[in-house]
């Protein structure tokens, strides 16, 4: 049973945390209200808007939950309880997540009562396969952990470039591992998905740009893994993000998701460039994220090798013409008919075309796009700083990487899969955040994706100063997200649990 | 109270699970005990008020007024609310206003037909936004407590005591409950039960806390002052009921610590009674867990704020069958409470004045107390939701 305006709802308010507060008396409401219950009628007019969405709370009281009601069971034991923002102003209802706890597993509540929480886009509870996917950020998880609380300062724009380019990204993983090996990958907790990933990872992009989000007039998200067929990532992350100017409860933005197996969010890169750059498109930001919680078959089953490598994640990426850390020098995209990798409709699980998806598919493509953009700019190996190819295991983007002449601390940087595994459409886009992470101004930055079916897009960005500028503005970096000390490791069963979600 | 609405007949099942009975069957044995302890006729009722909090939904079942006329074959005025307090409030309401000399209160519960899904209906009805944050019924009683315990300050060996008391609580409930033939549970436990049902549970409350999922019925049969002399020579007069509302959110609300709308309802019954706080000395609360026992304790004004947990301490360390509190004797849940009695939400109020009935009459058998004073009075608490709403009603034999 579902009612599709009660989900609408719900997710308006409990997506993004809105209320109100009233400017006579100062009374502060979760839900939004047109007038204050103090106030009366003469505070008609006078309810200024409250979003917590960006705010941290604390964590008053809490108790476990070791039986939940139907549509929580698939989160096992959490703990829940009251969060408050503004000086106890406002109070709500939260869980934490991110937690695994074992049932009959002591837990001390005042260790936890009193912390800092911040929200977490998430899942809220379970429903049949065929229903709407129910939402909310009335999860938290503690601003001492894995997640800091990050301030959202909107920046003026000082600078206007003449080429676009990146003005700010961000990196979403979850807080969970499976090692395997020298291998780590990233492994969603049960309530996360590539919408909550994409959500998260746009949001930490506007922190880091500091670009104000009613500026963003188009949103791009890739993903081979929408828990959709049909309903798209974008609309969410364009509501939830409040993308664009607002007009009552309808956000002015052009939201679309792409789908090119993994490079269905580098791929949205120059069309978000050429998207800004256009005198009369009147859009001066575009945000393009590529999310997945990337699907593979158990093992021991039919297209169970991918399981040995995926990841989870989101990769955002802000491109305009202000304030921008990295311009486009350049791009070249390659396609071919080439069927290495594909899921059918209402499969749940991908195949791939074995060897085949190396020579005539993966190196293919990745050699093509890398080499003619590189004639095409008149580019040497040592005229490029770093290199960034797809990563679906580690040996690909090694060997690509070396056979075009690349030394060791040109493609090093970037090679993040054994730290998340392959997060699919945000593959690449992490290895290219990687190294805007650690980039110097005046560098040059080429990026060869890899999307199966096949093409390749590869880029070539050159950093500005702006970089260091805005580097301050993200705490959440790639290594600060693949050295953390709150990282938890999970076995096997746990992590196809975690990864089927709820 | 001018014209004091007087209840002339009680009438209930008894509580527990009762999977072979159609939720009309139930109300029907709830009336006929009220109806053939007053020698009362169907046709001699002028209206009735009936209640269920959620028969729609566990049932699948609207229009419970057809249900009930077609039982009665009557055709008069009927009316559904939630709570057994709420259709109580509405008939003095009527007789009061002098439209109905004699109408039928029911109240009607079936929650056991929908075992598998009801903490899920029972927390969207009762705090949707908790819900959807993943709070289960329990959950709210466990933040009350905790929030009274930092609230108070309460640690080291006073907590350990606060811990035992709660436990107390249940265990006299069920122990009152032996005496109760209607009881669901008529089965002693011991502190130990209810200490290890938590630990299992690995909470602060645990099985042995809350009261339980129940079906059953209740009734009563509510005369005007006048009309009362007609069916007994005995009638319990409703003195003086108020009600108070409070926020569905509880996460909302200023105080974590107690029900804003028992402490709002009690002041007010009081006031319209003309009794001293005092003067009441058979209690029937709201306990669907053994801290809103406490908390109610607290709320009605017979325990100091952040105190009930010693008084009950003190006095269930040799329990003589009611609380002492600064030397006066309260007599609390002696039907078993919800706790042991049952907790079929639309019913449990009729069956709080049942109990307050019987023993004002001095009809409650084994149970039957024994006030201090010549004239006692006693008071029902109900609450609908987790202190949404609150009733309190002040019943008295003169």
């Amino acid at each position: 049973m579902s009612s599709e305006p009660i989900e609408r709802r719900v997710s308006y308010l409990g997506d993004r945390l809105r209320g109100k507060r009233c400017l006579i008396c100062g009374k502060e409401y979760f839900e939004v209200r047109d007038y204050c219950g103090n106030c009366g009628r003469k505070s008609f007019g006078k309810m200024d808007e409250v979003d917590l969405f960006y705010e941290k709370g604390t964590l008053e009281i809490c108790t476990l939950i070791s039986e939940p009601t139907n549509k929580f069971t698939k989160l096992g034991c959490y703990i829940y309880g009251i969060v408050s923002f503004h000086k106890g102003k406002i109070r709500v209802p939260g869980r934490l997540t991110d937690k695994i706890i074992k049932q009959g597993e002591e837990i001390d509540f005042s260790s936890y009562e009193g912390r800092e929480v911040v929200p977490r886009f998430r899942r809220r509870y379970s429903v049949q396969r065929s229903e709407i996917i129910p939402t909310i950020s009335l999860a938290f998880t503690f601003a001492d952990e894995f997640y800091p609380h990050q301030e959202y300062k909107i920046v003026k724009p000082n600078k206007e470039y003449s080429t676009p380019g990146i003005v700010g990204y961000g990196v979403y993983t979850s807080r969970f591992r499976i090692r395997e090996g020298n291998i780590e990958r990233s492994v969603p907790f049960i309530d996360e998905d590539a919408i909550t990933a994409a959500v998260e990872a746009g949001k930490l992009a506007l922190i880091h740009s500091g670009v104000d989000s009613s500026l963003v007039g188009k949103i791009y998200v890739g993903s081979e893994s929408n828990p959709y067929a049909v309903k798209p990532i974008a609309s969410k992350v364009a509501q939830v993000l409040r993308l664009g100017e607002e007009d009552e409860d309808v956000q002015g933005v052009d939201a679309v998701d792409t789908e090119f197996a993994c490079k269905a969010a580098t791929s949205m890169f120059k069309d978000a460039a050429s998207l800004v750059n256009y005198p009369k498109s009147n859009v001066a930001y575009a945000m393009v994220i590529g999310a997945d919680n990337s699907q593979a078959a158990p093992r021991d089953c039919p297209g169970g090798e991918l399981d040995l490598f995926v990841g989870f994640g989101g990769c955002a990426y802000l491109l305009g013409k202000h304030d921008v850390i990295a311009e486009i020098e350049g791009w070249y995209s390659c396609t071919s008919d080439t069927p290495d990798f594909w899921r059918r409709d209402g499969e749940p699980y991908p195949m791939h075309g074995g060897r085949f998806t190396g020579d005539p598919a993966y190196f293919k493509h990745v050699r093509k796009s890398a080499k003619k953009l590189m004639e095409r700019l008149g580019l040497q190996v040592s005229d490029i700083n770093y290199f960034i190819a797809h990563q679906p295991n580690v040996q690909f983007p090694v060997k690509i990487a070396r056979e075009l002449g690349f030394k060791e601390e040109q493609y090093l940087p970037s090679l993040q899969v054994a730290k998340f595994g392959n997060t699919y459409s945000g593959s690449s886009p992490v290895g290219l955040a990687a190294v805007l992470d650690i980039a110097k101004p005046e560098e040059r930055i080429l990026i060869a994706s890899y999307g199966s079916g096949a093409g390749s897009d590869a880029y070539s960005l050159i950093t500005t100063s702006q970089i260091l500028d805005k580097r301050p503005h993200q705490k959440m970096t790639v290594k600060y997200q693949a050295e953390n000390p709150f990282l938890e490791y999970v076995n096997y069963t746990t992590y196809r649990r975690l990864k089927l979600g709820m | 109270m001018q014209d004091r609405p007087a209840i002339v007949a009680v009438g209930r099942t008894r509580f527990g699970e009762h999977y072979d009975k159609q939720p009309e069957k139930l109300i029907e044995e709830a009336w006929l005990k009220a109806s053939q302890e007053a020698d009362i006729e169907r046709r001699d009722l002028e209206a009735c008020y009936l209640s269920d909090y959620f028969l729609p939904i566990t049932n699948k079942l609207g229009l419970e007024e057809g249900f009930l006329s077609e039982l009665t074959q009557l055709h008069v005025p009927m009316e559904v609310t939630r709570s057994f307090s709420s259709a109580l409030s509405n008939a003095c309401n009527a007789i009061q206003a002098g439209k109905y000399n004699v109408v039928l209160v029911g109240g009607i519960e079936k929650m056991t037909d929908r075992w598998d899904k009801i903490r899920d209906d029972l927390m969207l009805l009762e705090d949707p936004w908790s819900y959807y944050a993943g709070g289960t019924p329990e959950a709210n009683h466990e933040l009350m407590l905790r929030a009274y315990i930092k609230k108070y300050g309460i640690r080291d060996r006073d907590l350990e005591k606060l811990k035992i008391a709660l436990a107390q609580v249940s265990v006299k409930n069920h122990l009152h409950a032996l005496k109760n033939e209607y009881a669901q549970y008529q089965r002693k436990i011991t502190v130990d039960h209810v200490l290890s049902a938590r630990k299992r549970a690995g909470k602060p409350l645990g099985l042995y806390d809350f009261a339980p999922i129940s079906d059953g019925a209740s009734a009563l049969i509510l005369t005007s002052e006048d009309a009362a002399k007609k069916f007994t020579d005995k009638p319990v007069y409703i003195l003086g009921s108020a009600s108070a509302t409070d926020y569905l959110t509880f996460p909302a609300r200023e105080d974590l610590t107690h029900f804003l709308v028992s402490e709002t309802a009690m002041k007010k019954a009081l006031k319209a009674a003309g009794v001293d706080l005092w003067d009441i000395q058979i209690v029937e609360l709201y306990d669907q867990s053994t801290v809103m026992e406490m908390i109610s304790l607290e709320d009605l004004g017979f325990c100091e704020k952040g105190k009930a947990w010693m008084n009950i301490y003190e006095s269930c360390k040799n329990y003589k069958g009611y609380y002492e509190i600064d030397g006066k004797k309260l007599f609390v849940n002696m039907n078993g409470g919800l706790k042991a009695d049952g907790n079929p939400l639309g019913a449990t109020g009729g069956a709080q004045v049942f109990e307050v009935v019987k023993q004002l009459k001095g009809e409650a058998e084994e149970r039957q107390v024994k006030s201090d004073k010549e004239s006692s009075y006693g008071c029902v608490l109900e609450l609908e939701g987790f202190g949404t709403k609150g009733y309190v009603y002040i019943l008295g034999r003169d």
